[in-house]
């Protein structure tokens, strides 16, 4: 039986070691800051209730995401989430930055926030989480071969946003 | 026998950081294969700096820490009680629940997070009330979510609830537990000013009710 202290301790570690990235997760998957705080809030929320269920820390990562997206599916069930710019967010560029890869930065946040769900959900819990194709695969249900095509074709229609809007340079050679 | 072309671009277009032994081993086949490669993996190099670069360290921990004095607070049951049959009721119930707690912990700054927060109810904070919030989080209300803050005044600290959804019989006293309660009538929804009995919470309604406003642009 966990002590509280051992209890907080838990989840504590889950906290710090997790809280970045489900914030960067639920930012993209809802585009709106306030929202996306308040869905990793809820999740802590739940995992904080329901963390002597979680046997294995190394599935810590996972039972999160899978938490959290169950609260951002609920959240669409009470009402349509209203939307900000990603830009309001993020992280100052690098002023030593080529106004040319600000613009590709920009583009491709653009372009990751108009992905379809089916495309953009897998891709961030790729990028964001870390996850494998099998990983996915899993926590979405679907095949890990519908994994694979959906990663490889919302990366397409990233490389193919920058090619349309005109960025040049390195990023033609990639077709 | 190695895959062909067109099925190693789709894997590697799928997971360009992949170190699937096939994977490599079809990579190391020609120089095709090994120029799809490094086109793959210079593309993810430009794409995961604007998904990750989407915020600062620091932001995220201190998040982290509101989350943890949300929950660290108390349970959960009473944060899914929607059953008060009033403001007063629910008011009452709400501070025994967590407003100790969080007055005793309210002694760092929490300015940072209050125009954040209070941002998506569609109102802002004056800096004079924001610069003395000492926590900030998010709190249900008989409406739906509102927010909790815990001011450091000079009298010692004040729970303040704001409840954007609802409306409340402004100047309004309650006593209870030795506390003082006052509601207050806001531009947009309303508010509870909670503190000790000896700290005349009356005395903070005007200033409440001037420094929680509609942000601009907002109806």
């Amino acid at each position: 039986m966990n002590t509280e202290a051992g209890r907080q301790a838990k989840f504590n570690q889950l906290a710090q070691s997790y809280g970045t990235d489900l914030y960067r997760y639920a930012m993209w998957i809802c585009g709106d800051d306030a929202l996306a705080k308040d869905l990793v809030q809820e999740t802590y929320l739940r995992a904080w209730k329901a963390l002597d269920k979680l046997k294995d820390s190394g599935a810590a990562k996972s039972w999160l995401i899978t938490i959290l997206r169950r609260e951002y599916a609920r959240t669409f069930e009470r009402k349509v989430p209203k939307f900000t710019d990603v830009d309001t967010v993020v992280v100052p560029e690098d002023s030593e930055l080529e106004p040319e890869d600000r613009t590709e930065i920009k583009l491709l946040r653009q372009g990751i926030l108009k992905l379809a769900p089916k495309y953009r959900e897998p891709l961030l819990m790729q990028v964001v989480m870390g996850y494998s194709c099998q990983e996915i695969s899993e926590e979405l249900g679907v095949s890990k071969s519908a994994v694979m095509t959906q990663l490889f074709r919302a990366r397409e229609q990233l490389k193919a946003k920058l090619q349309k809007d005109g960025v040049t340079g390195n990023v033609h050679e990639l077709f | 026998m190695s895959m062909n072309f067109s099925e190693f671009k789709k894997r590697i277009g799928a997971e360009p950081l992949s170190k699937d032994p096939e994977l490599l081993r079809a990579r190391e086949s020609s120089p095709e294969y090994e120029k799809a490669a490094i086109d793959a993996e210079h593309f993810e190099a430009k794409l995961r700096d604007p998904i990750r670069g989407i915020l600062k360290y620091g932001e995220a921990r201190a998040l982290a820490a509101g989350v943890l004095v949300a929950v660290g607070a108390a349970g959960l049951t009473w944060k899914m009680n929607t059953g008060w049959d009033s403001v007063e009721e629910y008011l009452v119930d709400h501070y025994r629940h967590d407003g100790v707690k969080l007055v005793s912990i309210a002694d760092e700054s929490a300015e940072q997070n209050v125009q954040a927060l209070l941002a998506e109810f569609n109102v802002q904070a004056a800096p004079e009330l924001a610069e003395i919030v000492g926590v900030i989080k998010y709190c249900p209300t008989p409406d739906g979510k509102g927010v909790h803050m815990v001011l450091n005044t000079q009298s010692g600290p004040v729970t303040v609830i704001y409840m954007p959804e609802t409306r409340v019989t402004d100047k309004k006293l309650l006593a209870f537990d030795g506390m003082e309660a006052i509601l207050v009538e806001l531009r947009s929804g309303s508010a509870a000013i909670i503190g000790a009995g000896t700290q005349k919470v009356s005395n903070y309604y005007a200033v409440i009710q001037e420094s929680i406003f509609p942000s601009p642009g907002s109806s």
